[in-house]
């Protein structure tokens, strides 16, 4: 019986000794800590099949072991764009056909050569109707491209993409659009391997099938815990200097915030609300500007917002900086339509807090007496955040205005119908930059756009947003995008703009060359570990 | 007809065994798989040989019958009842053109009649297909849940064996120092067990034995120092009812007349508390057993999402946000399946614990 104790005790303290052990110096799946970035990615990425992806969590993965014809300069506040697998894309005189010079010598993961045709695959994948892409719309502006999407032709050599003699692409645009260039660094337009696609289907994407040509190749992806991702040895640019990257999946992100202080992450992407404060004294916190906009719009299908002198009157009622005080996450207050940091912007464009002149807008619309003023709902998706700005706007207009607004909240998808059906007098919504344009931006409130909720919609804004977007010369084009904002923010107010989004991150002291940047794009292959 | 008494040669060796393997994963030790078969091919065929040695075969059938009605209707229900919810898979901030979000529900065979939809998914179904996610593309609801219900099970096992190794022990004593200090003081402790919320009693833990003591890691699933701390949330909560069910029913068996027997013919206090009291106050323990088990081997979210534990959980709760309607349908199944066994398993157990119960057609 004593032997029997003695087995289990010393079997007991090798299973103690063994499992309390820590891993020194090695990362999960055996990684060499030194030689590892570990950072939050904070969910399952829904697809890494960039044709169909549209989140980003997906899109932070394929943008580091893929790379598409232009890249973004990070460093340079414009965002101008930089060669990757182009050496050089050039318009002709009215920017309608594009003459793109490929690069040579640059292989897949396979040891496959780069060449037009996985361009050409790519696009036709993304407009291929089976494909059943979200983001096929990005290549609207290619000519025929539409049509082959929606299935009115089937040949795809009549869509405007071809390569030419010396294996270079021409683009045939319908229309010119001077945001085109950006469209080539997004993950929609990337080449493509057809032949792996067609032989693993929907396996593709698993790390032994994929076949790519970023500065990382994708190791180990061990379904709703991490990614791994190796440095690609065969990469055409400059190697990465880190040699993995190690992804974790944690949504939750006071978990993440632990793990970050028990130095598990290195860097994490996304922070409470709650806890920013506190957290913006600390050394590894970062923000920066982000092209994104939060907007409440109006109902104008209905009193009382479909009269402009409501709209206004509500416009000049809201104080954007009691807002971005209380977030304190480094927001900025917006009254124009185009974002902070990008062209276009205009600090002095929209209506400014004066609430004597929204009293006066409101007398003139015929509610001296304010309690004709109709019954109005404030609408909003469940979140904390919308919650307290939803409240702080609630109070400013009874304050400001002697008017009471009732919140009313929703679930995300059944608020996202509402808004097809039956929107609430007063919506909140946001909107991330695709591409750092103000075509973009400006677009939401055309006339043609489904995003636009409030049932408004202007034949002058729409020939604003059509003229401006095929413009070549700068100057004109910022000129009728200012104009356009102040029809769109100061006139017709069918929206009216809170601030100016901003993104904010921890990153661990042993990490140098991370970038913060507007477009939240973390490229890991500049990034070296202390 | 007999009733149902587990032989002896095969239940506690079995139960044991079991334990050991348990215990082995908590320290991480790989088991290879088929020990793992083994053990579960064993366990099933002792448990048929009993269910046919004691004449339970008819009642098993009946039950395993009634089951797959169950599940066919609550299958049913759920696959109309996401119907009705307002918004779609395929609703999103950036609104779709019409032309686009057509071609997607087409792909996804959303734009057939839901008569149609329901043929076809019962269909799959019956054939143990449950379909691709809408979320995650190309990736298939049995994928899903083969991978990431065992953290959950692993998890939840860990958690039950802690819940009854502390409420039963408590509870007994509650109830044999019925109205004194340690009643009291043991009461207190599971009211709070109860009514105190895990996204609480999470951080505080983690704050005294991650940051403070440094014993355990603060997130993950990678060994004993990670699992420790969320099996203590989920398992003490889950003890604190087990402590006041076993409390309440054996101050109602220890006033029983068998028991003033027993100790007048001078059986140890121990001896009648544990052996005779104890095994009579189970049965509310069994009945409170079956959704508890289920409820805790499919998954905690809070817990899963504190602990950032790669459960079934999560996608509970995110599949219906995401209007992942397959992945919803999946995580509805398992969950109704385990349920619909554990109840069975209950009542079977209940034939074990108390002789008086007969389970015969």
């Amino acid at each position: 019986m004593s032997n029997i104790r003695i087995l289990v005790f010393a079997l007991l303290t090798t299973f103690l000794s063994t499992g309390c052990t820590k891993k020194e110096g090695k990362a999960d799946y055996g990684l060499p800590l030194s030689e590892t970035l570990r950072i939050n990615i904070l969910q399952e990425p829904p697809s890494l099949d960039w044709s169909k992806s549209v989140d980003t969590t997906s899109s932070l993965i394929e943008n580091n072991i893929m790379e598409g014809l232009v890249e973004y300069d990070l460093n340079d506040p414009e965002l101008s764009l930089v060669p990757a697998l182009a050496t050089a894309w050039k318009p002709n005189s009215t920017a309608s056909i594009w003459n793109i010079t490929l690069r040579k010598g640059v292989k897949w993961t396979d040891g496959v050569d780069f060449t037009a045709q996985h361009v050409i695959d790519g696009w036709e994948r993304l407009l291929n109707p089976a494909t059943a892409s979200q983001y096929a719309y990005f290549l609207f502006g290619v000519k025929n491209a539409q049509k082959y999407n929606e299935g009115k032709i089937t040949d795809f050599s009549q869509v405007g993409i071809r390569a030419d003699a010396d294996g270079n692409l021409v683009v045939e645009l319908e229309k010119p659009k001077g945001y085109f260039p950006y469209l080539l660094a997004h993950h929609a337009t990337f080449p493509i391997r057809k032949d792996v696609v067609e032989k693993h289907k929907d396996r593709w994407t698993d790390p032994e099938n994929i076949v790519t040509l970023g500065a990382y190749r994708l190791k180990i992806w061990d379904h709703d815990k991490a990614i791994v991702l190796e440095r690609n040895e065969g990469y055409y640019g400059e190697k990465a200097k880190t040699k993995y990257v190690l992804a974790y999946m944690i949504n939750e992100m006071s978990t993440a915030i632990n793990l970050f202080d028990s130095g598990k992450l290195d860097f994490q992407s996304s922070l409470p609300s709650r806890e920013l404060r506190q957290l913006r004294s600390r050394k590894e916190y970062r923000e920066a500007g982000t092209l994104g906009i939060y907007y409440y719009g109006f109902n104008t299908r209905t009193p009382p917002f479909n009269d402009v002198r409501v709209r206004r009157a509500f416009a000049h009622a809201i104080d954007r900086k009691q807002i971005t005080d209380m977030l304190a996450g480094g927001q900025i207050p917006l009254s124009g339509w185009v974002p902070v940091g990008m062209f276009g912007y205009e600090a002095d464009r929209g209506l400014k807090f004066d609430p004597e002149l929204a009293n006066k807008l409101l007398e003139e619309a015929g509610f001296k007496d304010r309690s004709k003023f109709p019954k109005i709902k404030l609408g909003f998706n469940t979140n904390e955040d919308h919650q307290r700005v939803a409240e702080n706007v609630q109070a400013q207009i009874r304050k400001n205005l002697g008017l009471d607004i009732e919140l009313a909240n929703e679930e995300w998808k059944v608020y996202l119908a509402s808004l097809k059906s039956n929107p609430p007098s007063i919506y909140r919504l946001g909107w991330l930059a695709d591409y750092p344009d103000p075509d973009n931006f400006m677009n939401l409130m055309s006339s043609a756009s489904e995003n636009n909720h409030t049932g408004w919609s202007s034949k002058t804004y729409d020939s604003y947003v059509d003229k401006a977007v095929s413009m070549t010369n700068k100057e004109e084009r910022r000129k009728t995008y200012s104009e356009a904002q102040k029809f769109l923010t100061e006139m017709e107010v069918p929206a009216v703009p809170i601030y100016s989004m901003v993104s904010q991150i921890l990153v661990s002291p042993r990490v140098e060359g991370l970038k913060e940047n507007p477009l939240t794009r973390y490229i890991f292959k500049g990034v070296s570990l202390k | 007809m007999m009733t149902g008494r587990l032989n002896l040669a095969f239940g506690p060796p079995l139960a044991i065994f079991w334990l050991g393997l348990v215990v082995a994963t908590f320290f991480d030790v790989s088991i290879p798989s088929f020990v793992w078969w083994s053990a579960a091919a064993y366990t099933l065929a002792g448990a048929f040989w009993h269910t046919i040695r004691y004449g339970m075969l008819a009642y098993v059938g009946k039950r395993l019958v009634e089951s797959l009605i169950t599940v066919a209707v609550i299958a049913s229900a759920t696959f109309l009842l996401l119907r009705v919810l307002p918004g779609g898979p395929f609703d999103s901030e950036k609104a779709l053109p019409p032309e686009i979000k057509a071609a997607i529900e087409k792909k996804y065979q959303l734009d057939q009649p839901l008569l149609v939809q329901y043929g076809n998914f019962m269909v799959g179904l019956v054939q143990g297909d449950l379909g691709e996610s809408y979320k995650y593309l190309g990736r298939n609801i049995s994928e899903i849940l083969a991978e990431s219900l065992p953290a959950s099970v692993q998890l939840g096992v860990y958690a039950l064996l802690l819940a009854y190794l502390i409420g039963i022990p408590f509870g007994v004593l509650a109830a044999r120092y019925h109205n004194r200090w340690p009643d009291h003081l043991l009461m207190a402790l599971a009211i709070s067990g109860v009514s105190v919320p895990s996204f609480l009693v999470a951080p505080i833990l983690i704050l005294i034995f991650c940051f403070g003591l440094g014993w355990f890691e603060p997130a993950l699933w990678d060994g004993p120092a990670y699992y420790i701390l969320p099996t203590w949330v989920l398992g003490t909560r889950a003890a604190a009812v087990i402590a006041r069910l076993v409390r309440a029913s054996v101050l109602e068996v220890i006033k029983a007349d068998y028991i003033r027997t027993g100790r007048a013919k001078g059986l140890s206090e121990s001896t009648l508390l544990f052996k005779h009291v104890l095994r009579n106050s189970l049965i509310p323990v069994l009945t409170f057993s079956g959704p508890l088990i289920a409820g805790i081997i499919t998954g905690s979210f809070v817990v899963e999402q504190i602990f950032a534990i790669p459960g079934i959980g999560k996608h509970m709760v995110l599949s219906v946000s995401n209007r992942d309607y397959p992945l919803i349908l999946g995580t509805t199944l398992v969950f109704s399946v385990i349920l619909v066994v554990c109840n069975l398993l209950v009542d079977l157990l209940y034939a074990y614990v108390d002789p008086r119960i007969k389970l015969n057609v």
